[in-house]
């Protein structure tokens, strides 16, 4: 982390902070091959620590993420993560295959270092 | 960089698995797939040569490339997997048919060659199994001054654990070789579910011990220059080949008369089709 | 070689305080220097509906048009030129496209160009420009003023930078297209031209019952402030204890709960003027209002815009975010936090 401080009348002040976002959130959608098939919120952080421990083992397991959002429906979550462990997180969604013997698949919607970026996705405009 | 593009979605006979699979393609955000037709050459027979199944028979229209106003562009290759020498017949007729040219060989010698003599444009790393050679540099550097790229695919290490173990173990041993250049990382996917997003892949590259920047030219700009590598190889034997070029007439006629002075000189024009 | 897969991804986050009535408060030219913005979201703790003022702002924001298949030699068209870009500010962005696999053009209000192109499209454009900061090996920027006399109609770089667009890289593409102040008038002769429609941005106005709030902003620290605004505009419920399963994110530190709060969201492409008036209103309503209580202001920059903050090049690593954050308080105080992903120039 670097932080350079300007602070001249005393009044204004100016601190740039690099690297400094302590989590990542990620936007993911899970996709299973029988569509009817649902999951809790229990079930699918359940899922996704399976799939660390299978890429990473009881390191990776141990690997602390948060659920933030579940869509039961859509199959839609918000995962926070500590920026150290996101390339674990996402690279282990990204390799698991199968959910209860059928074939699923983690879509990584989007990924950023603040929260507030997920909402304002301008990849999202559609005019037609 | 260029557009993502993935170079390997595995052929199969059932054409709705094929159109469900280059939907999502399209969906995920690739611009460009090819359709891998596997080839293993038996023994002392004459191989037969599988012939490509026209996309147009395939799909009546393509899908449109997520937050994009044009459509998927979908390729052929063929992929041979060699075990002798003679698997490989320079000359082949059959091979004209397919856009891309890639081969899997199995001992050091044909890797050797392949990577040195063979007129191809993919050497694919084995991901099943553990790889029965060491890359060597030599012949890796040939390579890649020759623009023929190695290819990883990811689909197997998404299916098994142990195909996971060899894949990771293989990509590391290539990349230390080849030093994270000219590797492109592609699916080998079988069905929809196997393919990741680009996205994805460039994170799980990270694994393979690709920086950053390789990462995200392993999904694009290596995958463009084998496109054109497999553009120049199909000419090279002579023959005339024409591009249409995109509108260029019609953009002329609409052009105030300033543009009469500058004409573009005809080599940066012929440049053009050729990139396009 | 290792493989280091613990390495956080960057980013940057500038954070200012200062106050309105301070004679060298930059909030007037942070506004204007994000040209391209996608969403603004209005946050206002203890309120239930806008007042009047506030409101009719909100639904001023200016109308944008999309222009299918743009050649975009036509945004260096003569009368062009004379109507829009000398007189007024044009904002243009090319819509449908991504800035890390294809070709992006930005037209910014002050009357420049650019050009952000992969290596071969530029050399075959023949311009000159520079290396991109992000991708020095296959990104080129041509970032060209249309109001220096050397790009006058006629001019030398004018006519090389015009038949490179015609006839070597004859690039089209579809493009979203403001003008301040004229609106739609000033562009209509090039409108007319093409295959065009007029887009209203889309405001989405939402009360939250009962929302939990740190108790005391101007205190709090930045990163979970930014947090916990974000949280509020994904919906997503603060309620956790620390030691919950699922989750642990919870409000920061010293919370209140807020009996209703009102929140306003606007997509499109919006116009940094358009957003500066909406600041005059919300510190409007500041002053007048009774209760002791304060607003945020969040304004997205698109993605895929070539530039960010001034003429800075952006870029798309994994998210291409850029936006910022104003925080206002009754006391004319402020708090404004810039943040951009990886890929992108320290904001001014």
């Amino acid at each position: 982390m670097n932080v350079d401080e300007k602070d001249g009348s005393g009044v204004y002040q100016r601190v740039v902070l690099k690297n400094s976002s302590p989590y990542h959130y990620l936007k993911v959608c899970l996709v299973l091959e029988d569509e009817l098939t649902r999951l809790s919120a229990v079930e699918l952080k359940h899922f996704i620590i399976t799939g660390l421990k299978n890429l990473y083992g009881e390191v990776g397991a141990a690997l602390s993420f948060d659920l933030l959002k579940y869509d039961e429906d859509t199959l839609t979550a918000l995962l926070r993560v500590y920026s150290r462990g996101l390339v674990k997180l996402w690279s282990s969604l990204t390799l698991l295959g199968s959910y209860q013997n059928q074939a699923c698949a983690f879509r990584v919607l989007q990924v950023s270092p603040f929260l507030l970026a997920l909402t304002g996705n301008s990849r999202e405009l559609h005019l037609d | 960089m260029s557009v993502f593009m993935d170079l390997n979605l595995t052929f199969t006979e059932d054409k709705s698995v094929l159109q469900r699979m280059i939907e999502t393609a399209a969906q995920l955000g690739f611009s460009t797939v090819a359709i891998n037709y596997m080839f293993e050459p038996k023994a002392k027979k004459k191989p037969q040569i599988p012939a490509p199944t026209p996309i147009t028979e395939l799909m009546d229209q393509l899908p449109v490339v997520q937050g994009r106003s044009r459509p998927i562009r979908v390729l052929n290759r063929l992929t041979l997997v060699m075990s002798d020498s003679f698997h490989f017949r320079s000359t082949a007729p059959e091979y004209r048919c397919f856009d891309l040219l890639a081969v899997q060989p199995t001992t050091e010698k044909l890797f050797h060659a392949a990577c040195m003599v063979y007129d191809i444009d993919i050497i694919c790393v084995s991901v099943t199994e553990r790889l029965p050679f060491f890359f060597k540099r030599a012949p890796v550097n040939g390579a890649i001054d020759r623009g023929v790229v190695f290819e990883v695919s990811y689909s197997a290490a998404i299916r098994d654990s142990t195909m996971r173990r060899y894949t990771i173990a293989n990509a590391i041993s290539l990349i230390e070789c080849c030093k994270g250049k000219s590797v492109m990382v592609s699916s080998a996917a079988e069905k929809a579910l196997e393919l990741r997003g680009p996205y994805d892949v460039t994170n799980l590259s990270l694994l393979f011990g690709l920086s950053d920047k390789d990462c995200k030219e392993a999904v694009s700009s290596t995958c463009r220059s084998v496109l054109l590598h497999g553009e120049t190889r199909k000419t090279a034997s002579g023959i005339i080949y024409t591009v249409k070029s995109c509108s260029e007439a019609s953009d002329q006629q609409e052009a105030p008369p300033q543009s009469e002075t500058c004409e573009a000189p005809p080599s940066k024009k012929q440049k053009s089709s050729v990139t396009e | 070689m290792s493989v280091d897969v613990a390495q956080a991804p960057p980013s940057l986050l500038v954070c200012e305080r200062s106050s309105f009535v301070e004679q060298n408060n930059r909030v007037g030219s942070h506004v204007e220097q994000l040209h391209f913005n996608y969403k603004v979201s209005l946050l206002l703790p203890e309120c239930s509906s806008a007042p009047s003022h506030l409101d009719s702002v909100l639904k001023g924001f200016s109308s944008f048009y999309l222009i299918r298949k743009l050649p975009i030699y036509e945004l260096l068209n003569k009368d062009f030129l004379e109507t829009a870009v000398y007189h007024g500010s044009v904002y243009g962005l090319s819509y449908k496209t991504r800035v890390d696999e294809d070709t992006c053009v930005a037209l910014m209000p002050n009357g420049r160009l650019c050009l952000s192109l992969d290596k071969y499209s530029f050399q075959l454009l023949g311009f000159e420009g520079t290396r991109s900061r992000f991708r020095p090996k296959d990104r080129h920027i041509v970032s060209v003023d249309l109001t220096n006399n050397s790009m006058a109609p006629g001019g030398r770089g004018y006519l090389r930078l015009l038949t490179g667009l015609m006839s070597r890289l004859p690039l089209s593409m579809d493009f979203l297209l403001s003008h301040h102040p004229g609106g739609g008038a000033s562009l209509q002769p090039l409108l007319s031209r093409y295959d065009w429609s007029e887009h209203r941005p889309e405001m989405i106005n939402q009360v939250l019952p009962h929302l939990s709030c740190p108790s005391d902003p101007k205190s709090c620290d930045a990163q979970s402030f930014l947090e916990w605004l974000g949280a509020v505009d994904a919906d997503i419920g603060s309620e956790n204890s620390s030691s919950s399963f699922l989750s642990s994110f919870v409000c920061p530190e010293l919370k209140t709960v807020l009996s209703r709060a009102l929140r306003v969201s606007i997509c499109g492409l919006l116009l940094p003027p358009d957003v500066h008036r909406l600041i005059q209103e919300v510190r409007r309503y500041l002053e007048q209002t009774r209760l002791e209580t304060w607003a945020s202001l969040t304004v997205h920059g698109f993605a895929d815009s070539p530039v960010s903050w001034r003429d800075n090049e952006h870029g798309h690593l994994r998210g291409g975010e850029n936006f910022y954050t104003l925080l206002m308080f009754q006391d004319h105080a402020y708090h404004l936090y810039l943040a951009t992903g990886a890929h992108d120039t320290c904001p001014p």
